[in-house]
Formats: structure tokens, C-alpha cells, sequence
């Protein structure tokens, strides 16, 4: 596959429930390698729109195409890509080793030493080495997320997806996972999607965006974020980027 | 492609050239080549990894060869990175060789069979301090609750009562009618034996009002509703709503035990009582159906079995059987730690805890009532 074709391409998807439209007309390339933001809001939409694009649900016009292998389904196969969702979704009666090991015990034919090398290594990698053995419940929020990025990446995929990484987190922790996102992205090649509403994070890690709003349902703005806070010209995401008041640009 | 690692041996220099792809689907052929590999680098100084000839690699084949490097250099030689051919492969055994821990693979604590009987009676000696405490703090709480209504939460009092009481009626019942059936036909079969059917009547009023009635329909209820107890108590917990409690000043205790205890010490009588009514229906079914008795004759020789003492003997025990339900489903809850896993333990443990506590009261009872003389 040339590596100029985006790694994910959404085109025209329309998302809501029966009669009632959460967002429309939404169209957005993922280019291969870069690291791509969705902001907004709360209630804008940016985590279930990541629902659609990890398959979660499927969408009911418009398409999701990931890969070029076109709308992901769930249960067909090894997953293509890895997913951190908000709380790190970790099993509680699991190990953090145990937590690790279960994507590779179940798609894999590895086992034994070989497992506890790999998941060693995935959690030495997200600065989690000495915990092997620590159940979720024992450890900080943080290192939960972090456990929970390393279980994404242990199929090795080339395709991350994380719900909202930094929420919760102190300055200096949030700082800690946005340097370890970035190390994924650049010494390892992966293709990111990160859901976020986080402006010093947004700026540290995205090479682009785009901007969901719920009142104008989809896409308000798209580009490098940098860029959008400097030069839009649109209040919402000007007020967004500057963290200004929205009130006026709804005309609440 | 076949995965291997070439290995040129050159007096006290070797260099290792991997050969093929090194990534998750040929893990284990992998490992098998590194493994074979190592065995011709004793006695080195020097071991090169030439990375030309690596194919695709990911962070797993990354891993492998980064800890191939590691090992070999724990073993004496020094090791040196080739990776001009292939910058990719070079800068991810980097990363991987970077972040390794300094410190070495937790292992889970080992504990013999002594070590752990120790351990387990050293807690056992804290799970029943914890319970003692815990009834310690449901007596004062009862008082407190008493002294200032507005700590318990009264309204959700009507629901407790719908769920533990109405909903739980049918299945109450239809236990309750089924032992009486029971009691009725091995009354018929035992007693007929001497030609004293005439007194089955009075056997299911006696077996069931004073002793099974109480114990069939707690169980069912420690069954149920000991259940659903436990498991909200223990989701609330889990999900930090008895801290926000806590943190709002409030007792969780006098909140939210109180109300559920009291909605059991009212609705179980009631339950227990309908089913000493349905356990006579069962009885009068099984006698008239085997028996040559009529319904009438049954419902009269029940009548005059019925008397203050067995019919209220069975009664006075329900609200101390209910009361150890509730105790019981919610202190589990309320002990709950950690996550969802735990969540289902202590619901089953709140179940069997509290059905073995109703059968041990209601031992107790029937001791009392025989030194008594009741």
C-alpha cells in the first residue's frame, strides 16, 4: 500500500438515533503516521464518533473506511488497531501482566516465556516495569491509562485510538502520557487518534484536527491546531483554541 | 519466508545477521532462531547485530532482539547495533533497550501450604472483628436513626418493600405451597402406616408454622433479595458512591442499611405468613388427593390445630431472620474492595453467608423453644 493513501478515510457519515441527528456531512482523512485530534466540547459527539470508527457501531449513512479495508467490524479476526478508552477499561481481576497477556494468548500462538518477554517489554515501554503484578485496583489512574495503552499495543498494531487520554490527570502525569504518545507516534510510526479536549496536549502532540460542535452539528473547522488558534475566524473555535467564551458565540 | 539468524564466527568476533521478518505472526519461529543462535556465541568478546537483511519488524520482533542483545552482554561480550541498512529496525531495539527496567521481572510471591493457612487464619481473625464491628455500628446507627430521622433514607423505604415484599411473593409462595404439598404426602405415606392420617392436618400446621415456614421463606429471600442487596451495596462501593456519601457527611450505614433492614423486618413476616396459608393449601391438596378425607374435615381438624403458641412461635423468629439477611447481604456489600470481580464474590458470599445464618438462628430457636417447653 502506498504510504500516500490516509490510513483512515471517513466520507460523508451521518451519526444519530432514529429521527434525532447528532452530526452530519462529517468527512475527514487520517493520514498514515500522523497523529490526528478530534475536539469539541462535551456533548459534541468526539467519543461517539469513535465508537463508529472502531466499529463499535456501525454507521447508518456515510462511510467509515479504515485501511482500505472498509468499515471496521468487530469479531472478524485479529483487531487492526488498538484501543485506550477513557478509564483504561483494564479487567479488575487480572494482573496487569494478566491484562497484557490475554490479547496475545488469544490470537497468538505464543506462549510462556515468550509472553512474559513481550508483555515485559510493553509495559517497560510505558514505564510500568514494576508493576507486573499489581492489580488495576492497586494502581493510580494514570498508570492505568498507561497500562491500558500497552495492552492496544500488544497485536502490535499500526493504528492506536485514545478516548480522551489525558482527562483526570495532574499537569505533570498528562505531560508524561503526552511524551509517551509522542514517542509511539515517532519512533514507532503508529497512526493516532486521540479524542480531547485538552488545549496543552492538543498543541504538544496533534498534527491535525478537526473541531466538533453540537449546535452546528459536525465539523466547524480542520487543519493544524496551531494554525486554527492563531488565524480562525470562526468565534466557536477561536473561543475553543483561546479558551474564551462560547456563550457568545452561541448567543446564549 | 523462514525466519533465522546467521551467525559468522570470526576467532573471538561474531556477527549476527537476522534474516527474514521479524514481527508478531513470526514470534515464535523467531524465538526458536534466536534460541539456536545463542548457543555458538560462547566465548566471544564481540558480537555484532547486522540488521540489513531484517525485513518487516514491529515492537515484538524489536523485543526479541533487544532482549538478545541484553542477554549477551549480561554474559560478558560487548555488543554493537549494524543499522545503517536499516535505520528503522536500529532505532526500534533502541526504544525498546531504552525503556527496559533496571529492575528485575516481578515474580508473584510464592507461599508454601503452611505460610498460607497462617495467613488465612491471621485474616479470618480480622473478618470476624470486621463483622462485629460492623453489627456494633448497625445497633448505633439504629438508635441515631431513631434520634434523627432525616440520615435515613426513608423514600426509598415504599421501593425496598415492592421489591423485597410484592415482587418477591410468587416465588415465596409457590416454595411455601410445594413444602406443604411435600409435608402432606409424607404425612399421608408415614402416618398412614398407623392409620393416623386424621392427624396430617396437624402435622403441617406444627412442622410448617413453627419451623419451616420461617426457614423455607427466608431462604428464598436470603436467595433473592440477599443477592440484589449485595450486589447494589457492593457496585456503590466499587463505583465510590458510599465515599461520596461518606463525604457528604452522611452515615452510609444509618443512609442506607437502616431503610433495607427495616424494609426486610416488615416484609418478611407478611411473606411468611401468606406462605403458612399456602402451605395449608398444599397440605389439604396432598391429604384429600391420597386420602378418602374430605377438604372440609382437613380444614376443620386444621382449625383446631392452629394455636397461639405454634403460630406465633414461627412468627417471632422472622424478623431476626430477616435482620440477619439484611445485615449480612449488606455488610458483604459494604466489604467490598476493588472491581467488578470482587463484586460477584461477595454477592455468592452474602448468599451462602446469609442462608447458612437463617438455618443457624432458626436452630437456635427451635433449642429455645424445647428448653422452654414451648
Amino acid at each position: 500500500m502506498p504510504p500516500s493513501r490516509p490510513h483512515i478515510v471517513v466520507n460523508d457519515l451521518r451519526i444519530g438515533w432514529g429521527t434525532r441527528v447528532l452530526m452530519e456531512h462529517v468527512t475527514f482523512d487520517v493520514e498514515r503516521g500522523s497523529t490526528f485530534t478530534i475536539l469539541g466540547g462535551s456533548g459534541s459527539g468526539k467519543s461517539t464518533l469513535l465508537r463508529y470508527l472502531i466499529g463499535l457501531e456501525q454507521p447508518r449513512a456515510g462511510t467509515i473506511d479504515v485501511d482500505g479495508l472498509g468499515t471496521p467490524h468487530l469479531y472478524q479476526g485479529v483487531p487492526r488497531f488498538g484501543v485506550l478508552f477513557q478509564s483504561g477499561a483494564l479487567f479488575g481481576s487480572m494482573t496487569l501482566a494478566e491484562n497484557l497477556a490475554l490479547p496475545l494468548t488469544m490470537w497468538t500462538s505464543i506462549r510462556g516465556s515468550l509472553v512474559r518477554e513481550l508483555v515485559q517489554a510493553k509495559l517497560d515501554l510505558v514505564g510500568l516495569g514494576a508493576f507486573a503484578e499489581h492489580l488495576p485496583g492497586q494502581i493510580s489512574g494514570g498508570m492505568k491509562k498507561r497500562a491500558g495503552i500497552a495492552r492496544a499495543m500488544m497485536l502490535e498494531p499500526d493504528l492506536l485510538f485514545f478516548d480522551e487520554p489525558s482527562a483526570g490527570l495532574d499537569p505533570i502525569t498528562a505531560v508524561e502520557l503526552d511524551q509517551l504518545i509522542l514517542t509511539l507516534s515517532r519512533d514507532l510510526g503508529i497512526t493516532i487518534v486521540i479524542v480531547t479536549h485538552e488545549l496543552p496536549s492538543i498543541f504538544l502532540v496533534a498534527d491535525s484536527c478537526i473541531v466538533l460542535d453540537k449546535v452546528a452539528k459536525g465539523i466547524v473547522a480542520r487543519g493544524d491546531p496551531r494554525t486554527l488558534r492563531d488565524q480562525s475566524e470562526i468565534p466557536f473555535v477561536h473561543g475553543f483554541f483561546t479558551r474564551s467564551s462560547l456563550a457568545a458565540s452561541h448567543g446564549v | 519466508m523462514d525466519v533465522v539468524v546467521r551467525a559468522d564466527r570470526d576467532g573471538d568476533r561474531a556477527r549476527l545477521t537476522p534474516v527474514g521478518q521479524f514481527d508478531l505472526p513470526h514470534a515464535v519461529t523467531a524465538a526458536h532462531a534466536i534460541a539456536n543462535v545463542e548457543r555458538a556465541l560462547v566465548g566471544c568478546r564481540l558480537v555484532e547485530l547486522d540488521l540489513r537483511s531484517v525485513g518487516d519488524i514491529d515492537g515484538t520482533g524489536a523485543v526479541q532482539l533487544a532482549s538478545l542483545l541484553d542477554r549477551v552482554e549480561s554474559a560478558g561480550p560487548s555488543t554493537q547495533v549494524l543499522d545503517e541498512h536499516n535505520p528503522k529496525a536500529g532505532r526500534l531495539i533502541a526504544l525498546y533497550r531504552r525503556r527496559r527496567s533496571a529492575s528485575p521481572l516481578a515474580q508473584a510471591e510464592q507461599r508454601s501450604v503452611l505460610a498460607r493457612l497462617g495467613l488465612m487464619a491471621d485474616r479470618s481473625i480480622g473478618t470476624v472483628r470486621r463483622g462485629l464491628d460492623f453489627i456494633g455500628h448497625d445497633a448505633v446507627a439504629a438508635q441515631r436513626a431513631v434520634a434523627a430521622p432525616r440520615s435515613v433514607d426513608w423514600r426509598a423505604l415504599p421501593q425496598l418493600l415492592q421489591q423485597i415484599g410484592a415482587d418477591g411473593l410468587p416465588v415465596a409462595a409457590a416454595a411455601n405451597l410445594l413444602v406443604g404439598l411435600i409435608i402432606g404426602f409424607l404425612g399421608v405415606s408415614q402416618l398412614g402406616r398407623f392409620g393416623a392420617t386424621v392427624y396430617v392436618p396437624e402435622l403441617v400446621v406444627v412442622a410448617h408454622f413453627r419451623e419451616l415456614g420461617p426457614l423455607v421463606t427466608a431462604i428464598v429471600v436470603a436467595g433473592r433479595s440477599g443477592a440484589g442487596l449485595a450486589s447494589e451495596m457492593a457496585t456503590m462501593k466499587v463505583s465510590e458512591e458510599i465515599d461520596a456519601l461518606r463525604a457528604m457527611g452522611f452515615d452510609p450505614v444509618r443512609w442506607l442499611v437502616v431503610p433495607r433492614c427495616l424494609a426486610l423486618v416488615l416484609a418478611v413476616p407478611v411473606l411468611t405468613w401468606i406462605g403458612d396459608v399456602l402451605a395449608l393449601v398444599g397440605g389439604l391438596i396432598a391429604t384429600t388427593a391420597l386420602t378418602d378425607m374430605s377438604a372440609r374435615a382437613y380444614v376443620m381438624s386444621t382449625a383446631n390445630a392452629i394455636s397461639g403458641p405454634v403460630f406465633l412461635g414461627g412468627l417471632a423468629k422472622t424478623p431476626f431472620l430477616a435482620l440477619a439477611i439484611g445485615l449480612i447481604a449488606c455488610g458483604q456489600g459494604l466489604a467490598t474492595q476493588g472491581g467488578a470481580a470482587e463484586v460477584g464474590g461477595r454477592t455468592t458470599a452474602a448468599v451462602v453467608l446469609s442462608i447458612f445464618g437463617v438455618i443457624l438462628i432458626s436452630s437456635l430457636f427451635t433449642l429455645l423453644y424445647a428448653v422452654m417447653g414451648i
